[in-house]
């Protein structure tokens, strides 16, 4: 959550567990990649090209259930 | 009933063909959910009734400020059946872009949405103009009127109103991105934008079994051809949202699911597709047309692509927003493609001409500035008469009559096949040291090494009159490359001038909201990175 909020967004944007990531009016392209990059090294695990979906980034709360099934922790 | 054939076809009208026809048929798709021909018709017709019932005058200008979704349509038909001209405004645009757009144009209206509310808010400060917008909640607190959509909805209908408009009216005004200044802005009239919509129905025999993929945003010249294309045809438009193009697996997923038929796009859209969407994975067997335009195709990517969609005939058009489409080249299917490829031939509603700088034809084989006439080619950028009489030129043919000719900019000659090619764009070839080099050979022999995924060369003045090149790269993933085993590569290939002075590495490259790389934001980051001005 952190690095989304201090990373990728300006400061004064909130950004909930909840909040749709991928709506085209928060991050774009480039910083979807940049938290891929970071959710990588940060839990040690690579995440498979087939997972790289909507479904596993929508929003913070699905992005960490699925770093906990991919990455077994 | 049938619309009588002499009826000029304008691009309303369109959506009001097929709804009689194809009532149920769909017309839009987006995140899993249809807009019948019908309803798209009633819709428009409601907004349209809105807009002139809040005073909305012949020919002014209403502007569209909306996100990628199914109200996009409804606003477009439905400000041109008012007898409105369309201002499409990027919706990732800032503030400062918005009401610069705003005040340019002149607008009274302005259709937008709720969750665009502070932006909209905050726009309008500085454009008193803009008295009544349609899409937010009404609030005393405000200087302008709202009505919501809800009353668009309400006032839907079957009848379109009595607006008398004309083939050569004003239909639409696009904005360029202005990443260095102010946005061109350019109009195009119904029977322009007719013309390239009756082209590309024909050439790509468009029928309403049709599903085109919109990729690009809707304030582009891309999107002409997603939806007044489909809708000429009666097809299907579908809209690809945010989310899935950020997620090159989603997004294949998402192609596959729709059945989409015909896909235009930038290189650059197709390459992430290919690298990254899992293509092997999926059965895009319907897709049978794959259009691009607007930068080159790096030859591996391409290549790579025509593998992975066999079932597909690809397609490499050129034009601007300021012609539309005006040459077409359909790649052979296997073979030689031709490096650079063809622009191919001119479409049969053009006329392309090849001239000197004294605007005098020059031989086939020669390489000249490319000069585009016919009905696609825009009235002209707004506000900006001088601008106009450099760029639309006129030459004088039998019986002193005059021909207006549109200038490229573009520096093309003609092949011994007929066929059109680029050389360069004009601003792309610099001088190095009394060397002229073309900064697209530079970017060629960069993306002909292995690690790199995409490349960019740009000039710097070097103060001494001359021009040092500086480049980026972007290197695939797992890519361990550095800048030295980069640049010690290209320098086997290149010419010692072409080679470039500097090499970054970045994981991006900045782009224009249609997709092209933005060598201007470029250079000022590089620029500002080694503590140098442009000058």
């Amino acid at each position: 959550m952190d690095f989304v909020r201090r990373e990728l967004l300006s400061p004064e944007v909130n950004v909930d567990r909840e909040d749709d990531l991928l709506s085209g009016d928060l991050l774009d392209s480039v910083a979807v990649l940049r938290l891929a990059a970071f959710v990588e090294e940060e839990f040690e695990f690579k995440i498979q090209p087939a997972d790289f979906v909507i479904e596993n980034f929508q929003n913070v709360a699905v992005l960490a259930d699925y770093v906990q099934r991919a990455s077994g922790r | 009933m049938t619309i009588a054939t002499a009826t000029p076809m304008l691009l309303h009208r369109m959506i009001d063909e097929a709804a009689l026809r194809h009532p149920e048929h769909p017309a839009i798709r987006c995140d899993g959910e249809t807009t019948t021909y019908e309803e798209l018709a009633r819709r428009a017709n409601g907004l349209a009734r809105v807009l002139l019932a809040t005073g909305l005058e012949r020919r002014a200008r209403v502007a569209v400020l909306l996100g990628k979704n199914p109200r996009v349509p409804v606003a477009f038909y439905g400000v041109l059946a008012a007898g409105g001209v369309l201002v499409p405004i990027d919706p990732r645009s800032p503030v400062e872009q918005v009401t610069r757009i705003l005040a340019a144009t002149g607008a009274t209206h302005l259709v937008s949405e709720p969750e665009r509310r502070q932006v909209v808010q905050q726009a309008l400060v500085a454009c008193p103009e803009v008295s009544q917008v349609v899409g937010l909640e009404a609030d005393d607190g405000l200087p302008f009127r709202c009505q919501p959509w809800s009353t668009v909805f309400e006032e839907a209908g079957d009848r379109p109103p009595d607006v008398p408009v004309i083939g050569l009216d004003p239909a639409y005004v696009l904005h360029t991105s202005g990443s260095t200044g102010a946005p061109k802005l350019i109009q195009h009239t119904h029977s322009s934008a007719m013309s390239f919509v009756d082209w590309a129905v024909t050439e790509y025999s468009l029928t309403r079994e049709d599903r085109l993929s919109n990729h690009s945003s809707h304030h582009t010249c891309f999107a002409t051809f997603d939806f007044y294309a489909a809708a000429r045809a009666a097809a299907t438009t579908v809209i690809l949202t945010p989310a899935a193009l950020m997620m090159p697996a989603s997004l294949s997923s998402l192609l596959e699911r729709e059945r989409v038929t015909v896909w235009y796009s930038v290189p650059t859209a197709l390459v992430q597709l290919s690298l990254r969407g899992q293509l092997e994975t999926r059965a895009l067997d319907s897709i049978r047309w794959v259009l691009f335009a607007g930068e080159t195709f790096p030859e591996k990517h391409l290549r790579r692509i025509m593998r992975q969609l066999p079932g597909a005939r690809f397609s490499h058009v050129y034009g601007s927003t300021e012609t539309n489409v005006c040459t077409y080249h359909h790649l052979p299917e296997s073979g030689e493609l031709g490096s650079p490829l063809p622009i191919g031939r001119a479409c049969s509603n053009a006329r392309t001409l090849v001239v000197d700088g004294d605007l005098r034809p020059v031989p086939d084989g020669e390489v000249g500035e490319l000069l585009v006439r016919g009905s696609t080619v825009m009235s002209g950028y707004w506000g900006e008469p001088e601008r106009n009489r450099q760029v639309l030129v006129r030459r004088t043919s039998a019986g002193d009559l005059e021909e207006t000719f549109f200038r490229t900019g573009d520096r093309v000659t003609v092949l011994d096949d007929g066929n059109l090619t680029f050389v360069a764009r004009a601003d792309l070839q610099v001088k190095v040291r009394g060397y002229r080099v073309e900064l697209e050979e530079v970017e060629s022999a960069l993306l002909s090494l292995d690690p790199v995924e995409e490349a960019a060369a740009f000039a710097v003045p070097d103060g001494e009159g001359s021009s040092a090149i500086w480049a980026v790269v972007v290197a695939g993933d797992g890519a361990a490359s550095s800048r030295e085993e980069i640049a010690s590569a290209v320098g086997k290939i290149l010419p010692v001038h072409a080679v470039p002075a500097e090499i970054a590495v970045l994981e991006s490259l900045p782009r224009t909201p249609t997709g092209k790389v933005d060598r201007n934001a470029l250079r000022a980051r590089l620029a500002a990175g080694k503590g140098q001005n442009g000058g």
